[in-house]
């Protein structure tokens, strides 16, 4: 069966600004088509891992696999690691699409510009194709009639959903979210979230950081808490939010929960 | 004495002189041109550079830029026509010259290259960081998404700077009659030195150059607005 094959594969992944020590040695499996989220407090370092998994972040050591290639690095003849070219990593990165908690949207460009951007410069798809494809996105969004608003014309959570819509345009093979509805008004979080879900729901590989419990209990196959660059807790949803061993879980969940 | 004021501020004696003066302006125009292409590819390249992570690239492309921008336009224009040449000649082992267009040019272009490329380094600083993030994340490589996502909004933020800076480089457009190129300054003093009538003459050509100024600021911040309009938040 192939959804149980690991599409993302992280290994021993270590990393440090200068002396601080974010990373200390994560590793962790995500099947295809499965959901994993990842918590914990402010600072432990959701970012900076999901950022080293599309390689934002060099990794100070450890490994990180998509599909069984490795990002970042490539095995030399000699059998020695070495950096990867700037293509090959571009490349790479077009595999994982990303959803930033402040949206990050182009402001020069219109909402479906935007969308099409990456298709037509990474993918090089002709125009025409690129827009059926965005509006095939947009649509899915619900934003297709936003099509021809620059971004500052939109609410923060249609901001979020445009966001959602270029990551996915690219097909990508994995979703990355970060904090994303984070800096939307209470109110906006819904609309992001029933989009994730009904990602989650098509089977869409997804690696989410939220603080977003009860969503994450439900849409979630697996959930990881970091604290203090490591994996804390590891397992089930209901079993990581309903009945952690870790103390520290248990205290983080209680403050968020309430 | 108010009729003689009235004599020599009549400029009827400038409007007789129309098609020689116009042709000085013209070199004025191309001087403008060449030395704005020229001071933009340039401080396209220095503002990037001055970004650069290399730290040899950064203190290189700074020394260029404060060199040129703090040497006044007037001694580099002297400098590139009289001095440069000799340089070369004696660094070739042949003669070598100038043209007092190409040494216009040059000059003017570098000097005004220093000062832009300050206003290219801050244009292109006032792009957030997550912009390129996001689009990194895509997959763009780096030249594309300094093409497509930092300089049409660097551009966009540069432009009342630059705009400043384009009045005063065709401003010091007028300098270059001093290497006898034969701009509108060089034919006044030409025909001044016929007529001996100075005070029409040059009142005339400051009219002309701060009439052509002020048209063309109302261009360039009509089409800033235009642009801006689009949706720029
Ligand atoms: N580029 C950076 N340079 C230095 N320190 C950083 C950088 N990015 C993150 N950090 C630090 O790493 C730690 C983890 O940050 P982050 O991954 O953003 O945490 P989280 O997303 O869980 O809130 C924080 O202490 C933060 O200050
Ligand atoms: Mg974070």
């Amino acid at each position: 069966m192939k959804r149980m094959a690991a599409i993302v594969r992280v290994v021993e992944l270590r990393k440090s600004f200068g002396p601080l020590e974010v990373l200390r040695g994560i590793t962790f499996d995500v099947r295809e088509g499965s959901v994993l989220t990842i918590i914990g407090a402010s600072g432990s370092g959701k970012s900076t891992l999901l950022r080293c998994l599309n390689y934002l972040e060099q990794p100070t050591s450890g490994e990180v696999y998509l599909d069984g290639k490795p990002i970042g690095f490539r095995i030399e003849a000699d059998g020695r690691r070495a950096p990867d070219t700037a293509a090959n990593i571009s490349r790479m990165r077009a595999e994982l699409g990303m959803v930033f908690q402040q949206f990050n949207l182009w402001p020069h460009m219109t909402v479906l510009e935007n969308v099409i951007e990456a298709p037509i410069r990474v993918k090089r798809l002709a125009r025409k194709e690129a827009v059926d494809l965005g509006r095939r996105f947009l649509s899915k969004v619900n934003l297709l009639d936003k099509e021809n608003e620059y971004p500052a014309r939109l609410s923060g959570g249609q901001q979020q959903r445009v966001a959602i819509a270029r990551a996915l345009a690219m097909q990508p093979k994995v979703m990355l979210f970060d904090e994303a509805t984070s800096a939307l008004d209470p109110e906006l979080t819904g609309e992001v979230l029933e989009v994730m879900r009904a990602l989650a729901k098509e089977g869409t590989t997804m690696l989410v950081v939220t603080h977003e419990m009860g969503f994450a209990r439900e849409v979630s196959d697996r959930a990881i808490f970091l604290h203090n660059g490591q994996i804390e807790e590891d397992g089930p949803p209901a079993r990581v939010f309903s009945a952690p061993t870790s103390e520290r879980c248990r205290q983080f969940l209680s403050k968020v929960l309430h | 004495m108010l009729g003689s004021l009235r004599e020599s501020l009549d400029l009827t004696l400038f409007w007789e002189y129309r098609a020689i003066l116009l042709r000085g302006l013209l070199e004025n125009v191309y001087i403008f041109l060449g030395g704005a292409m020229l001071a933009m590819i340039l401080a396209f390249a220095i503002g990037v550079a001055r970004l650069s992570r290399r730290w040899t690239v950064r203190v290189l492309s700074t020394g260029y830029a404060e060199l040129f921008r703090n040497t006044p336009e007037y001694v580099l224009l002297i400098w590139v026509y009289y001095v440069l040449p000799v340089i070369f000649s004696r660094l070739l082992a042949t003669r070598f010259n100038f043209s007092p267009y190409a040494a216009a040019i040059l000059a003017l272009g570098a000097s005004y290259s220093g000062f832009m490329s300050e206003t290219v380094r801050a244009g292109i600083l006032s792009v957030p960081r997550e912009h390129t993030e996001a689009a990194m994340s895509l997959g763009m490589s780096k030249w594309m998404i300094m093409r497509r996502i930092i300089a049409p909004q660097a551009i966009r933020r540069m432009l009342p700077e630059a705009l400043n800076q384009f009045v005063s480089l065709f401003k010091a457009t007028t300098f270059v009659s001093l290497i006898a190129v034969e701009d509108l300054m060089y034919k006044v003093s030409m025909i001044t030195v016929h007529e001996m009538r100075p005070l029409p003459l040059y009142t005339g050509a400051a009219l002309v150059y701060c009439a052509i100024i002020v048209a063309a600021a109302q261009l360039i911040q009509h089409l800033s607005d235009r642009w801006r309009r689009r949706g720029w938040a």
